[in-house]
């Protein structure tokens, strides 16, 4: 069943519901509708979402990033204007240009569609996955690099570990959530092993 | 409607009000002026976890930017919270032209109560003589002895877990067990303390509790840190979780919500309050009731705007505002990240439950000696030890199955130290009307008009210093630090504008916050500070509250009002 925005059950679903049906699992889905009609993504850029996402946080022992929807968080994110996305970028760089809405803030999935095209000389989601990775990579270590500027792709791969781990998979599967501690242990011991509480607020608030 | 008292406002003090007044045998009216919360049947969002929300927890960052455009950088406000906070497009304010004012608010029963930090801690004399001893303000006509009575009653019914520390400048209560400090905050308590004995890093002194209050209906802290969502547990201290049940249980309170008073009336014969009005904000209908006595507990700034709007003929600049200092010398804390510093040495150590506060060091400048560099009172730090967890990836490289495993993994420990700075009241800092605009009652709006001075910012440059030193000493590396105050509100401690002092021509409230000139009118919130201390003000309101209400009890049984 299409609805008036053109978009189905299949299409908001999409291949994510197959791996968390695979592993038993709850997926977040995204409500559309609540995206406004100039933001709505199509299917190109809810794929290179898909796959973008799931290169970060890839399938280990626990499900990936795209695997569990992530990609489709960033875009409905993207479109909100999560962690100041829709605050215009600091410097204009050539790049950014051709993908700045009129109130100046960046189109930030048409700008990494574009950008990871033109890294691989063709479209990115036609490379090899090895290449993929490997662009991805090298576009991660420059926007990170020490004295670095403002690069766009730090705030989509924030909203990426943002869309992973607040979903159940995410939080309560490959970390640790406990709603209800019952109690507070000022001293334990810790381990390489040792695995993380996405329910320890102050830390996802200050960490 | 005729009541022997009528409270306006119900958050922290207006619930203390009610209480004590309905349990000394007033029949008493509480008008609050957003809508009804029921404790354990109204926290919405208590137990969700993020995957159950629209924006997993995040919220529509679209829809603050539209319509909480303050709220929204109040760090409490979250997609749990946001219902616990006031609509900024909703509820406008003023501010005059060089002013930076965040106005953190919640409109609701319960007011604040449901949103505040619950950090409760003591005045000291070093507080009360303050502005005597640096002539800025008026002096204060109370001091530490006539208080601590009263805090002992609040503390004893509120519930304050803490560590008896034996300081001059932060007395101790009649505290619950205290939290734990962690392996970190102990380590840096002792390496603080081998180095300068006169300072004292201890567990936040907090309104949850460690042990439950059967009798009260009220169940031990469960360590979850989610109290803003509202604690169906009643762990920390609520108007719905305390106050506000023990009113109810005497039969002699009346609950209005969804009413915003607009004004007092007067009467020029008897010089006392002869009504309070409010409109009904759902039918926009106006109401008028009667009582004795009135006590304003709407929040700080806002008691001083229904006093401005207050104007008869006999008071035409506003109610109990001979002296013309009405709305003035407002405060709020300067307060700043001080530090943050890595904490290395502590990989094999971990923690378990979310602590609901942190670590605090007490105010160690200007006690017995002037030693602040270019001020003159104190500033103090809260904050904490704590791990790192998966947003930290946002800030470094990585990608695929190596940097997952990163983030499956607590990180590295780090201290945060926050520098909270008395602010001294000055006359500019000040509320007016403004009367150009109106909200949607038809009510000028309050216009703020405050900047911090030189004082705040050398006391916050000199707690960066010491802020610096201390984490150093303890083996941390410095990573940032601050020295500029947030905008005004930050803190979310406003407070005075219709200051307590001795002399009628100075001052608006006497010694037992009540107006000078008007004899059944009683104000007992933020407003009635007149200076500003550097630990959080909350349990000191509660504390005058209470000391008030007995002190109108008294004056209306003997027939003084």
């Amino acid at each position: 069943m299409t609805d008036a925005t053109g978009w189905n059950r299949r299409d908001v679903l999409g291949a994510a519901s197959l791996v968390a049906l695979a592993f038993g699992l709850p997926l977040a889905a995204v409500e559309w509708s609540a995206v406004p009609a100039e933001d709505r993504p199509g299917p190109a850029d809810r794929a290179l979402l898909r796959e973008v996402s799931q290169l970060v946080i890839p399938r280990t022992a626990t499900p990936g990033a795209g695997d569990v929807g992530a990609g489709d968080f960033v875009l409905l994110a993207l479109a909100h204007g999560l962690d100041a996305s829709r605050r215009p970028p600091g410097a204009i760089t050539p790049d950014l240009l051709p993908h700045l809405r009129p109130d100046g803030s960046l189109r930030h999935a048409a700008w990494l569609a574009a950008e990871l095209d033109r890294r691989g000389g063709g479209r990115f989601m036609a490379a090899a996955p090895p290449r993929r990775a490997e662009l991805l990579a090298a576009l991660d270590a420059e926007a990170f690099a020490e004295g670095a500027g403002d690069n766009p792709w730090r705030t989509i791969k924030g909203l990426i570990l943002t869309g992973y781990y607040t979903t159940e998979i995410g939080g309560s599967r490959e970390l640790r959530y406990e709603l209800v501690p019952g109690r507070y242990d000022p001293d334990l011991p810790a381990t390489p092993q040792t695995v993380a509480f996405s329910s320890d607020w102050t830390a996802v608030d200050f960490g | 409607m005729d009541f022997d008292a009528i409270v306006v406002g119900s958050g922290i003090t207006g619930g203390w009000a009610a209480k004590e007044l309905t349990e000394a045998g007033l029949k008493v009216l509480m008008i609050e002026r957003g809508r009804e919360i029921r404790h354990q049947q109204d926290y919405a969002t208590e137990t969700k976890a993020p995957w159950e929300l629209p924006f997993r927890g995040q919220g529509d960052a679209a829809l603050y930017r539209r319509e909480y455009p303050v709220q929204m950088l109040n760090r409490h406000f979250t997609e749990f919270t946001q219902g616990h906070f006031v609509n900024d497009a909703q509820n406008p304010y003023s501010t005059g032209a060089d002013t930076d004012f965040t106005w953190f608010r919640s409109y609701q029963l319960g007011g604040r109560s449901l949103t505040w930090g619950r950090q409760s801690y003591r005045w000291s004399d070093y507080d009360f003589e303050a502005n005597q001893r640096d002539g800025h303000g008026t002096d204060w006509p109370i001091r530490y002895a006539d208080l601590a009575p009263w805090y002992d009653k609040v503390e004893d019914f509120i519930g304050v877990s803490g560590q008896a520390e034996g300081l001059a400048q932060l007395p101790d209560g009649r505290f619950q067990p205290g939290m734990a400090l962690n392996v970190v905050e102990r380590h840096t308590r002792e390496a603080i303390r081998a180095k300068w004995p006169e300072r004292c890093l201890t567990i936040g002194r907090t309104a949850n509790l460690t042990q439950a209050k059967p009798d009260e209906g009220r169940g031990a802290c469960q360590n979850r840190s989610i109290c803003a969502r509202g604690c169906s547990y009643g762990a920390y201290f609520s108007t719905q979780s305390s106050t506000l049940p023990a009113a109810m249980k005497t039969g002699r309170l009346t609950v209005i919500t969804d009413a915003v008073v607009e004004a007092l009336d007067y009467d020029p014969a008897t010089r006392r309050v002869s009504g309070v009005r409010w409109i009904e904000t759902k039918t926009r209908q106006r109401q008028v009731a009667r009582s004795r006595i009135v006590f304003l507990n709407a929040g700080a700034f806002n008691s001083v705007h229904i006093l401005l709007n207050s104007v008869s003929a006999a008071m035409p600049n506003g109610l109990a505002n001979s002296s013309g200092v009405l709305g003035t010398h407002i405060m709020d804390h300067a307060n700043t990240l001080s530090a943050m510093a890595l904490m290395p040495g502590f990989e094999g150590h971990t923690t378990f439950g979310n602590r609901p506060t942190g670590a605090i060091i007490a105010r160690y400048r200007n006690l017995e000696t002037m030693d602040g560099v270019g001020h003159t009172r104190g500033f103090s730090f809260q904050g904490g030890a704590l791990q790192s967890t998966w947003t930290a990836g946002k800030r470094e490289a990585g990608i695929g199955a190596d940097y997952k495993d990163k983030l499956r993994h607590p990180g590295m420990w780090k201290m945060v130290l926050v520098g909270f700075a008395d602010c001294v009241p000055r006359a500019t800092n000040r509320l007016t009307l403004d009367r150009r605009r109106t909200d949607a009652n038809g009510l000028p709006l309050l216009k703020i008009d405050f900047a911090f001075g030189a004082e705040e910012h050398a006391a916050l440059a000199q707690a960066k210093a010491d802020a610096a030193e201390m984490l150093t000493a303890a083996g941390g590396t410095v990573i940032m630090g601050f020295d500029r105050p947030g905008a005004g509100g930050t803190a979310i401690h406003e407070m005075g504008g219709a200051r307590m002092g001795h002399d009628p021509a100075s001052s608006v409230l006497n010694r037992w916050s009540q107006a000078h000139d008007v004899a059944n009118l009683f104000v007992t919130d933020g407003a009635q500070m007149s200076s500003s201390a550097c630990q959080n003000p909350s349990l000191t309101y509660m504390a005058l509250t209470a000391r008030a209400c007995a002190a109108a009890v008294s004056m209306l049984r003997e027939g003084r009002i």
